[in-house]
């Protein structure tokens, strides 16, 4: 159908449109219009993708000046490959409707691992292995001693499209992650550096978020994109913990082992060049004295590695001079390491800020700022002019180099806590580095100053004032959808005591009793017994989901499940969680039903839906806190409340709810779909935990649903089941939940839609 | 026969055979016996053709192996070779103990089949008993062509009786009971143990590696039982039970589970993250935790250990169903190992990835999926059964022709109104002509039903069936192309004949002695 947002000609590529959509596309068109930045939360299956793409795109050819580009991130590349596929549909509907062929080239960017079409180099299994096979092959000394001595292996691919690609543009088009490698294919051409410079002309980007939050990458991907671009962060729920991450190092005392060796080799390296060729070396210093760092027009296949910190605090003058020779900065790096080898000495913990680092750094061993702001910088002119092909290797000392950087250029937002043991082996030495970035407006900020539109979306953001007050900006509009339904087709239930009366909590007091314990294992025993299907069930930590299900094994509750349920647990390892969701699903496919029994903030939780009958209800056993004792996340809370008057249990309940409701909404995929959701702490029916839940689950929370009995808890979800069970049609929906073209443009339905936003 | 090439597994020379020197084989798909001195064997013996092998007691002077076929004949060999016959005796034994089992259940599982058959279908079981029992066919030849029609019904169907599944919770049915003295009591039927076998088919090979000579079957249950691999929370101690092998295997198994990875890219973790962080960033430290207490070992092992009993709980229930109809089924045939299933693995993706983003709702007139129709021969779909007519069919082109034939004659037909009787008198005529009219009245032409005793029709019923059988069997062998079809045709020739003379002649005589005013009609049909 044909939508009038405001005046802008939509395309929106069904018959059908959900009232939240429209209201969506109001909210975000306005955002647009005021070129600010946005929040706006609505919930999982109600076509946020599409309602997006529809309204982004529609502007962009309304307004081509105004907006050039779309970048749209996501958290996994599944996630990425259906943001293609549903912008493909969009584009197939405007060939459809105007009948021109479509100008727009939209495409998908995502690692070499999931780009390289080299036979060798993509048979193998981590992305690392094949970022550093692509680099020996593709670095531009290597390319240069093939034309002298042609057995020198190169790349194929990136030969040829060094040598055409470049000239002519990749039709325009929509291409997924497959559509590039089968272009590539087709051309002989490297879909990875084909994908990387087509970015800069695309007219919609769709890639994972380190592309543009993680300064290393960065710098390489996504430094020329043009700034009249709208940023959109799908999912973004959890986007503080990625920036965060992006801009944290852990050193341990088998890093620094294996940096030693990484100075001794590059030692001996030296050595050797200065014999054989001394004249590079002289080369290398005279390009860092006249500071042209990167004057030798980096070629994009050397930059491997690029600089950790955020590209506004790069010092733009050349390289002091104690190292700038060769021998003299492995001599410096030496030092370095020492020193962190003896800080790593320890015997209690130590937590200190950055100067206080680097204050200390000076009396001891008489390193100054300047050289180690520069480190990161150095050390790649020194890998490049030494010619050393396996950059993999040289990781541990990249990552010193790194913290050396990152140490010396923030003072602030910053600190470096050193544990000489972990807390549940005290006997056991492991010392650990911890630089841990607090602040994670640090690494997006970048981001808001650069693009004039960022759109930060999910459909768990609640409460919606908390990211922008955590990431530092100022949104222009900031709203949260609710989710209109025909039929209430969710039903979270609070499950508080089990029948015998006592309490169901995880909290630390009570958790490892056995009363409680037990109570949870009959509320999955009877929910197995009456909920068809798929059962999907989460726990706090890992830890806690193994002694649970240890006791439910000596209890023989594990037992009584299985005559109902086929059990599948996920397990730390990735592979073999990957084998048991599939046969999880493969249970639910073929009838005889299944639990997954599962961990909250793990990757199940995060990145796989369980639409329909794949999960019919969710239980979420206990509140998912972080791990309080960490001493990374004290300091965190405390700079959280210095900085951002952020209360920390208020961070701490939020951060827990958004996980859980992240949880429970991996059932909901969908007006057609339904599912129970069950907390099952008590603390749940708690005003200060409830009203931190997306408004599209808190409102179905009667007050009648708040502190029930498992008994109970039985009787409202078999009532509820029943119900769902019956078809549902249509037009059962239709006015209600779903509109048609007309039905939108009535008086009545626009006051209705304009309540379905809720302005925080 | 030994110009076939067949690897002989073992050969025993010096056996006696009905007091004659020789040399015995034992062959990939029989065992066989050969004279000295004659390069062919005199006994030979398909090993599903055996029942069972016997042999002589320990103390006995001569060393005996008797093979039992299921004819109920039986062949003895006598080791004859006086210092090592002990020796070759038990080598014959074993290899025989390892080798037929196998035969076994291909034998027994035709049999069962046949039987299963002749049970659930009472029409077949008759035609049995008048051709095979009679002697009028053979009964091979009575299920040559009979077994290849039932397979592709049953592949056609899938298979009438749906294979019951397995309990997920079937370990949990063997409660251990106090028996009141310091012991424990399991209960085991045969469905758990069936359960259990199907579930582990390492425990099944070891039963059948052991149970009848190394322990009786009590003991091997009780081992089990007693087995760490049974409770698995128990970390192993390392004593060596015989179940340690099969805890090996099935983490071998589950391994390579694992490293086959997943078919269904929306679920595979490993590529969930697009860029993961480098080792040593990011602000939590997921380090191998190498200190792990036991408990949290054991606890482990027991999260694996259900992981990998659904697993097989779900393999074992599907391993019958070998053909479900969805794509995820047909591609995994495609994809050979992770890696090079690259250039396989776009269409389930795309597949997953469609439906990933499709809001059924929203679009309009997408109905119900259908099934798409799987026909094995389309025109016998349109045209529904045709009466097996020996001499003639009709072809879709003969029906069309004959239907517009038909058609052209009733736009040329004019009633002519005039000629016609008056009503009255053609209502008069119809109630004379039906039965219980004036005419029918004495009439012949009364239900045979009524006339003939109900035994002589069931008996015509039957000769017509084994006739029909007959003329099936006869019919199948045109076109004769082969000089194999030619015998067999002549061979049903004369088992037609035959079946005219044993049994239609005494009948149709029995039925013109009783029922001489009848017998026009029935002959008509005995006579086809």
């Amino acid at each position: 159908m044909k939508l009038n947002i405001e005046g802008l000609l939509v395309y929106f590529p069904y018959d059908y449109i959900y009232p939240e959509q429209y209201s969506y596309m109001l909210e975000l068109k306005r955002t647009l219009d005021a070129k600010g930045h946005g929040v706006l939360e609505m919930p999982s299956g109600t076509g946020k993708t599409i309602s997006l793409l529809s309204l982004i795109v529609a502007y962009q050819k309304a307004y081509p000046l105004e907006v050039t580009k779309l970048i749209y991130c996501s958290r996994t590349v599944p996630e990425i490959e259906k943001v293609v596929e549903e912008l493909r549909k969009l584009m197939e509907f405007y060939t459809k409707e105007t009948g021109e062929k479509n100008n727009f080239l939209a495409l998908a960017l995502s690692s070499r691992k999931n780009l390289c079409i080299h036979p060798e180099v993509s048979s193998l299994r981590f992305g690392k292995e094949v970022d550093g096979k692509c680099h020996s092959l593709t670095a531009s000394y290597i390319r240069a001693q093939h034309h002298s001595n042609p057995s020198q292996p190169v790349c194929r691919f990136y030969e040829e499209f060094d040598a055409v690609g470049r000239q002519v543009p990749i039709p325009s088009g929509i291409y997924n992650l497959d559509d590039l490698k089968d272009f590539g294919r087709k051309k002989g051409w490297c879909p990875y550096y084909l994908a990387r410079y087509s970015i800069l002309h695309a007219n919609i980007v769709v890639y994972s978020y380190h592309y543009l939050l993680d300064p290393k990458i960065a710098d390489l991907v996504s430094k020329e994109l043009a700034k009249k671009s709208v940023v959109v962060f799908d999912e973004a729920h959890n986007i503080d913990n990625v920036c965060i991450d992006s801009m944290s190092v852990n050193i341990t005392r088998r890093t620094l082992d294996r940096c030693q060796t990484n100075v001794d080799t590059l030692q001996n390296t030296i050595q050797r060049i200065k014999e054989t060729d001394a004249a590079k070396l002289r080369e290398e210093y005279r390009r860092l004295v006249e500071g042209l760092k990167e004057a030798n027009v980096a070629r994009e296949t050397d930059i491997y590695l690029s600089n950790p910190v955020l590209p506004d605090e790069v010092l733009q003058e050349a390289i002091p001079g104690s190292i700038r020779t060769a021998e003299h900065f492995v001599g410096f790096l030496k030092r370095f390491l020492e020193y962190l080898k003896a800080r790593l000495r320890i015997h209690h913990v130590v937590q200190e800020s950055s100067p206080q680092f680097l204050k200390d750094i000076y009396e001891k061993v008489c390193i100054d700022r300047k050289p180690l702001r520069f480190c990161a910088e150095r050390l790649r002119s020194l890998l490049r002019t030494l010619e050393i092909a396996d950059i993999a290797d040289f990781s541990p000392i990249t990552l010193i180099s790194h913290f050396a950087t990152l140490v010396s250029t923030y003072s602030k937002g910053f600190t470096i806590i050193i544990e000489p043991f972990e807390d549940k082996t005290p006997t056991i030495a492991n010392p650990v580095l911890h630089f841990s970035c607090m602040d994670p407006s640090i690494a997006i900020k970048p981001v808001f100053e650069r693009f004039q539109s960022v759109v930060i979306t999910s459909g768990t953001l609640s409460p919606l004032d908390i990211y922008p007050r955590i990431l530092d900006f100022r949104p222009v509009t900031m709203a949260s959808f609710t989710m209109t339904l025909a039929r209430t087709c969710l039903c979270p239930l609070i499950v508080g005591r089990g029948n015998d009366q006592v309490a169901m909590s995880s909290k630390f007091e009570t958790r490892e009793d056995f009363a409680v314990i037990r109570n949870y294992g009959n509320l999955l025993l009877e929910m197995s017994a009456i909920v068809p299907d798929g059962i999907v069930a989460f726990f706090t930590s890992y830890v806690y989901m193994e002694n649970i299900v240890a006791s439910w094994y000596e209890q023989g509750i594990l037992e009584n499940i299985q005559r109902n349920k086929l059990i599948f647990i996920e397990t730390p390892d990735a592979a073999e969680t990957s084998m048991a969701l599939e046969k999880y699903q493969e249970a639910c496919e073929n009838g005889r039903g299944a639990i997954l029994l599962s961990v909250a903030r793990g990757k199940v939780s995060e990145g796989i839906d369980f639409v329909h009958h794949f999960g019919r209800a969710v239980i979420m056993f206990g509140v998912p806190y972080v791990y309080t004792q960490s001493r990374i996340l004290k300091a965190r809370l405390e700079y959280l409340r210095d900085q951002f008057q952020i209360r920390e249990n208020d961070f701490l309940t939020f951060d827990a709810m958004r996980h859980a409701a992240q949880c429970v909404g991996r059932a909901i995929r969908g007006k057609t779909d339904y599912g129970l959701m069950i907390f099952a702490d008590k603390r749940y029916a708690r005003a200060d935990k409830r009203g931190k839940l997306p408004r599209w689950i808190q409102e179905h929370i009667s007050d009648g649903s708040l502190n029930l009995t498992i008994d109970e808890t039985v009787q409202l979800s078999k009532h509820f089941l029943r119900q769902m069970a019956q078809p549902f049609r249509r037009e059962d929906q239709l006015g209600l939940s779903l509109l048609t073209l007309e039905q939108l443009q009535s008086e009545e339905m626009l006051e209705k839609i304009s309540q379905i936003a809720q302005q925080a | 026969m030994a110009a076939l090439s067949e690897e002989v597994l073992l050969v025993v020379k010096r056996v006696r055979q009905r007091k004659q020197d020789g040399t015995l084989y034992l062959m990939t798909e029989r065992i066989a016996w050969g004279p000295e001195g004659k390069d062919r064997f005199t006994v030979s013996h398909l090993y599903a053709d055996i029942r069972c092998q016997k042999i002589s007691p320990d103390g006995k002077s001569k060393i005996q192996l008797q093979l039992v076929l299921h004819t109920g004949e039986s062949t003895t060999f006598h080791f004859a070779n006086e210092s090592t016959a002990l020796k070759d005796r038990d080598a014959a034994k074993d290899l025989l103990q390892q080798l037929l089992p196998k035969f076994k259940k291909k034998a027994n599982k035709q049999l069962e089949e046949k039987n299963k058959m002749l049970q659930e279908d009472p029409v077949l079981f008759q035609l049995y008993k008048d051709l095979v029992v009679s002697q009028v066919i053979s009964a091979e030849e009575f299920w040559a062509s009979r077994l290849k029609l039932s397979s592709v019904e049953h592949s056609l169907s899938n298979n009438s009786k749906q294979e019951v599944g397995i309990s997920a919770a079937f370990l949990a049915d063997i409660r251990p009971q106090t028996d009141g003295c310091n012991g424990l009591k399991y209960n085991l039927t045969s469905d758990i143990i069936e359960s259990i076998f199907k579930t582990y088919p390492a425990v099944k090979q070891k039963y059948a590696e052991n149970v009848p000579h190394n322990l009786t079957e009590k003991e091997f249950w009780t081992r089990f039982f007693q087995s760490h691999y049974f409770h698995r929370d128990r970390i192993n101690t390392g004593q060596q039970d015989i179940f340690s092998e099969c805890a090996k295997q099935d983490e071998k198994g589950l391994k390579s589970m694992v490293v086959q990875g997943v078919k269904n890219p929306m679920v595979d973790l490993l590529s969930l993250e697009d860029k993961t962080l480098d080792e040593g960033y990011g602000s939590l430290t997921v380090g191998p935790n190498s200190s792990k207490t036991v408990k949290e070992n054991s606890n482990s092992a027991i999260i694996k250990r259900f992981n990998h009993h659904s697993a097989m709980v779900l393999a074992a229930g599907l391993r019958k169903v070998d053909a479900p109809s969805d794509q995820a089924s047909e591609t995994s045939s495609t994809d050979g190992n992770s890696r090079d299933s690259d250039f396989f693995q776009p269409p389930i993706k795309k597949v997953k990835l469609q439906e990933a983003i499709e809001y059924e709702d929203l679009q309009n007139g997408s109905g119900p999926k259908t099934i798409a129709l799987n026909l094995k021969k389309s025109d016998r779909y349109s045209h529904g059964p045709v009466p097996l007519q020996s001499h003639h069919y009709s072809t879709s082109q003969d029906i069309i022709n004959s239907v517009n034939c038909i058609q052209e004659e009733i736009s040329c037909y004019k009633p002519c109104l005039t000629r016609v009787m008056p009503s009255s008198a053609a209502s008069s005529a119809i109630t004379a002509l039906s039965p219980g009219g004036l005419l029918m009245q004495a009439g012949t032409q009364q239900a045979v039903s009524q006339l003939v005793p109900t035994d002589v029709q069931s008996e015509l019923k039957h000769l017509y069936t084994a006739a029909g059988e007959l003329l099936r069997h006869f019919w199948s062998c045109f076109p004769v192309n082969t000089p194999f079809l030619e015998e067999k045709v002549v061979k049903m020739r004369s088992n037609l004949e035959r079946f005219q003379s044993t049994k239609l002649r005494p009948f149709q005589e029995k039925i013109q002695r009783e029922y001489l005013s009848t017998n026009v009609r029935l002959l008509l049909l005995v006579n086809l």
